[in-house]
């Protein structure tokens, strides 16, 4: 069997708070492979908070300065990983 | 088309496989492990939720083997899955509100629609500016042979009222925290379409877990999310239903917007039919060629419209030559296409496709923006290199 670990995200000062929130759900990939900007990471985290996710209306602009400085709209975009065959062929 | 009796002994003989996923390839997702269903190759846009994108070098083939098939989750799996015990019900706007086991479908006449499935959001990621969601490039999509009975057979049985306009599927995807449940309808036009179905099989072997097992709406030509997987409700509705994943989900302008402009949900629709699409399988983007001989190939498809033409450019969209159209064709499924051509001479060529449908329609050179970069259908494009 093949196992590969999900990438951590981003060091930061919201890290380990987004990976908790976030990845209660979510793989870390479906976020660190947005571009977004920050008037739309603002919306991506308000419509999370209102799904469910567990945010500390405290650190809300501290989710969104994160998610912007690292996967903003210019930066390049991610490399996805393939399925990996687990047998030998 | 296989006999009712085959289709029963089939389905029948593969419902303690099918519950059961073959653990070939794994991915461990934190600390969940997810078994992952494709062959190799796949690109893994999301380990949780699923989601699962086929690369372009796999669309040379008419039907898409399930293995290669993409998968769009927005929830967890159904954590279990028991055809003994699954129920299917219609209600609503019917005379008799039904209750359906596996084996009553399976008694049922099937019928058989080869079928172009693909995501609203394929092709998200070459939007400018970028939008949120699953960032798929070229593979949300692909082609099989899906079977099982009519849907309008089983809304027959129920007997729709007149005030019956609308129809509604929800399936037993898992919803976390507070997110809406991913319930969808369509109108009752399209529900009694001869060619709508509960499909349970597809490429002639039962539905596996990550296509909706153990039935799924198939609503051909449509975008993927109208085909509600898993499905365990079926209400006949007097309007369109109202919930997150038909408004402000998957609705589309009615007027074109400036990149980067919010959606007015009073000014938008549903999405409905698939609009005119290619890509380009081969060669693929960043290949080097050591001869100047190229056999440039691919798919095109058009949701209800048939594709009419395929045009290849290899000096920026200049001059166009018409490709060749693959024998296989079914109304709602892609046509293959290939054309030859010579490279003039060692260098570095740009290769466009462009597709035309018999509603007259032509991929534009660049796709209409929207905040949920739905629908994406520009000239497909790849990048090569030839050496002599």
């Amino acid at each position: 069997m093949l196992r590969a670990q999900s990438p951590e995200l981003p060091a930061g000062p919201a890290q380990a708070k987004v990976t908790t929130a976030c990845t209660e759900c979510h793989e870390s990939r479906i976020i660190s492979q947005q571009r977004l900007s920050k008037g739309a990471w603002t919306k991506e985290v308000d419509k999370m908070i209102k799904w469910g996710a567990v945010v500390d209306p405290a650190d809300r602009d501290s989710f969104i300065e994160y998610l912007n400085t690292n996967f903003p709209s210019d930066k390049a975009p991610e490399q996805m990983p393939r399925v990996a065959s687990a047998r030998k062929r | 088309m296989i006999s009712r009796r085959d289709f029963v002994k089939a389905v029948s003989g593969v419902v303690a496989a099918a519950g059961a996923v073959h653990p070939l390839l794994t991915w461990a997702a934190q600390d969940s492990p997810v078994v992952i269903p494709g062959e190799a190759g796949m690109i893994v846009r999301s380990a949780r939720f699923f989601d699962l994108e086929m690369p372009p070098e796999f669309f040379d083939s008419w039907i898409t083997p399930a293995p290669h098939f993409f998968v769009r989750n927005h929830m967890h799996e159904p954590s279990t899955l028991d055809p003994e015990t699954w129920q299917l019900t219609v209600s609503g706007e019917v005379e008799r509100p039904l209750t359906l086991m596996f084996a009553d479908l399976v008694r049922m006449e099937p019928h058989t629609v080869t079928n172009t499935l693909e995501c609203a959001g394929n092709g998200r990621a070459f939007q400018h500016p970028h939008v949120p969601g699953v960032q798929w490039q070229k593979g949300a999509v692909g082609t099989a042979r899906f079977s099982g009975p009519r849907l309008r057979d089983v809304l027959q049985r129920a007997g729709v009222k007149p005030t019956g306009k609308h129809v509604m599927f929800h399936g037993l995807d898992e919803v976390p925290g507070k997110v809406p449940p991913f319930i969808r309808s369509i109108p009752i036009e399209k529900a009694c379409d001869e060619d709508t179905l509960i499909a349970m099989r597809m490429n002639g072997e039962a539905l596996t877990k990550h296509h909706g097992f153990p039935a799924r709406a198939l609503v051909p030509g449509w975008v993927g999310a109208a085909s509600c997987k898993w499905l365990s409700e079926i209400k006949v509705l007097d309007k369109e239903f109202d919930g997150n994943f038909m408004k402000p989900g998957y609705r589309y302008p009615n007027h074109p917007l400036k990149p980067g402009d919010p959606l007015n949900l009073d000014d938008s629709h549903v999405l409905t039919a698939l609009t005119v699409k290619s890509v380009i399988a081969g060669p693929t983007d960043d290949w080097t060629s050591s001869s100047r001989s190229i056999h440039i190939r691919g798919a095109a498809w058009a949701g209800e419209a048939e594709i009419v033409k395929v045009e290849i450019s290899t000096d920026a969209g200049a001059t166009w030559q018409a490709a060749q159209l693959g024998r296989d064709r079914s109304k709602y499924a892609w046509r293959l296409w290939s054309h030859n051509w010579k490279a003039p001479k060692a260098g570095d060529y740009a290769i466009l496709s462009r597709a035309t449908d018999s509603q007259g329609r032509t991929q534009p050179e660049t796709a209409e923006w929207n905040p949920s970069g739905y629908l994406y259908n520009a000239y497909d494009q790849v990048k090569i290199h030839v050496q002599s």
